[in-house]
């Protein structure tokens, strides 16, 4: 039994993200990494947050401490890295610009992973699949998987997959497998192993009865609903292929927090771009003063709508902070840097920031002056000033400003050169 | 400069129109947008850079490449985009190393020279068999 036509070409979203994001960025200029067991560690060199297959493959646990770890280093052939988070948010600049080139609805997840609106016959929907594959491993050099389906869930789930059986070949479009098989991966994996479902919830769900994806995707959304949540009711609602989880708008994570939204009425001039970068920027110092973390990294970027697809831009910019802050100022000035690349005129339906290299504050509290907002607007200006003349680092907010500040006491011994943001650590090539 | 190719088969419904009208690079004598401003002073990255996501800045170290007027210590401009070609020169992965020699792909098969007689070429199977990093485009060399 066929479907119309129109049936097939039902708008879906891609899922797409880096394989262990952070290990991929680092074998990006040292090809010498490619399969050995590599792990990044977090700031201060103390546990594992990224490892390779092969560090995988090990045994490795995320978060497992270094100090266990580096006496078998040697015996395993086992890598370690400090966490290089310029090196990171410049590669994910770059394979996000990337992937808006293939379509006008981007939504950037994570450092590390997008969803993208994709429209066609199932077909030309796993080539896409396959040629956006194709770009990030030669145009960024990182290797990525593609999950597709209807609804955000099951892409994910889709991605999920792709990575974890080789024969999709890092592609997997849902409605593309077979009833039969879906039904089979759904019972065999746990509720737990679903975007958005905690292990609190887990236990609850197991308490129901629920155990497997497929017990939840054939769950009663209400009931569902009563016992949880609409949050709940909507994994359900997704898992049976309706689509219903929108577009977020501030997220944070283990080491990222993003702050991004589409606008009711697309933004055309940079005047008003800056206005909104700087709305983004003071939640999110917000956000961070109140989960008391500091970033070192902040990425801006910008997007095109997908009802204007004669003119698409996805313009994206990767700023080094001088300090690990949680400053308003700092930061507002940091999105700003997006601005030179924004085309006046250009009709951008979203926009947003993402601050990475999280880091706890500690007890560096700022001096109270600093915490005024509106004293800091003059300061800030200074301080940039001050800066611009006589270079970063020469002057900064309190005792924590001046030269990284708590990054002095930071571990970094392992890191790799930051080969695409700094002049005197370029990658090197051998000529000889 | 060659005809430079950027990201291939975008099909997939609405992106279909989306995809020629991205940042794509383009041949080189095309004029570049950036001279439809005339309020600033030259920029180097809109000149140089043709494909800002897939484009690296790498830093030379020998001198076995000083006959194409790439010296020890020079910054060259790769891009992982482009094609290789017979005459490229690239950076290729050998030994885990990034490595950069001129390309040769003819009908007997597929060499990476130096461009300096004291280094002996390294004759490859096939071109699928090697690894290609990106293709230079510019040298900065240090005059």
């Amino acid at each position: 039994m066929s479907k119309p036509a129109t049936m097939r070409q039902m708008p879906e979203i891609a899922h797409v993200d880096v394989n262990c994001f952070y290990a991929s960025a680092e074998r990006v200029f040292d090809p010498s990494l490619e399969g050995k067991p590599l792990i990044v560690l977090s700031n201060n060199d103390g546990c594992a947050v990224a490892r390779s297959p092969e560090a995988k493959a090990l045994g490795i646990q995320t978060g497992e401490p270094w100090f266990k770890l580096a006496p078998r280093a040697k015996e395993w052939g086992l890598i370690a890295k400090s966490s290089n988070y310029e090196l990171y948010g410049d590669i994910s600049a770059r394979v996000m610009e990337l992937l808006g080139r293939y379509s006008a609805w981007l939504e950037v997840y994570s450092i590390d992973e997008a969803f993208l609106g994709v429209k066609g016959t199932p077909e030309r929907l796993l080539e896409l699949g396959r040629t956006i594959k194709a770009a990030a491993a030669r145009n960024v050099g990182v290797p990525v998987c593609v999950g597709i389906a209807r609804t955000k869930t099951l892409a994910k789930l889709a991605n999920k997959w792709a990575k974890h059986n080789p024969a999709f070949g890092g592609v997997c479009r849902w409605d593309s497998v077979p009833p039969r098989q879906q039904e089979a991966l759904m019972a065999r994996l746990s509720v737990i192993e679903i975007w958005g479902v905690a292990t609190r919830i887990t236990k609850r769900l197991n308490a129901m009865g629920i155990h497997s994806i497929l017990d939840l995707q054939r769950a009663d959304p209400v009931r569902i609903r009563e016992r949880f949540s609409v949050v709940m009711m909507r994994t359900v609602l997704e898992l049976q292929g309706t689509p219903c989880i929108p577009m977020e708008e501030a997220r944070i994570g283990r080491d990222q927090l993003i702050f991004s939204r589409s606008f009711s009425t697309p933004i055309t001039s940079t005047r008003d771009l800056r206005q909104v970068l700087s709305v983004y920027a003071q939640m999110a110092s917000a956000r961070l003063a109140k989960h008391e973390l500091q970033a070192k990294l902040l990425t801006a970027f910008a997007g095109t709508s997908h009802f204007n697809a004669r003119q698409t831009a996805f313009p994206s910019v990767c700023v080094p902070l001088p300090m690990p802050t949680a400053d308003p100022v700092i930061l507002t000035k940091a999105a700003h840097a997006l601005l030179p690349s924004i085309v006046e005129g250009t009709r951008y339906a979203r926009a947003g920031i993402m601050v990475t290299d999280l880091r706890p504050s500690g007890n560096q509290k700022p001096l109270e002056h600093f915490e005024n907002p509106h004293e800091e607007r003059r300061i800030g200006t200074l301080l940039e000033d001050v800066t611009k003349r006589y270079g970063r680092g020469s002057i900064g907010l309190g005792h924590a400003g001046i030269r990284g500040g708590p990054d002095w006491t930071m571990k970094r011994g392992m890191r790799s050169p930051r080969y695409t943001t700094h002049w005197d650590e370029l990658p090197r090539v051998k000529a000889a | 400069m060659g005809v430079i190719i950027g990201p291939r088969v975008i099909e997939a419904g609405l992106s279909l129109q989306l995809a020629w009208l991205s940042p794509l690079p383009v041949a080189a004598g095309y004029p570049s947008p950036a001279q439809d401003y005339f309020d600033g002073r030259i920029d180097l990255n809109a000149h140089l850079i043709k494909d800002i996501t897939s484009t690296f800045v790498v830093r030379v170290t020998g001198d076995s490449m000083e006959r194409a007027g790439i010296s020890d210590g020079d910054e060259l401009i790769v891009n992982r985009a482009l094609e290789p070609r017979d005459g490229s020169v690239v950076v290729a992965v050998l030994d885990g190393e990034l490595t950069i020699k001129r390309l040769r792909i003819t009908a007997t098969g597929v060499v990476l020279q130096a461009e300096n007689p004291k280094y002996p070429d390294i004759r490859v199977p096939a071109l699928s068999e090697l690894t290609i990093w990106g293709v230079a485009t510019r040298c900065l060399h240090h005059v």
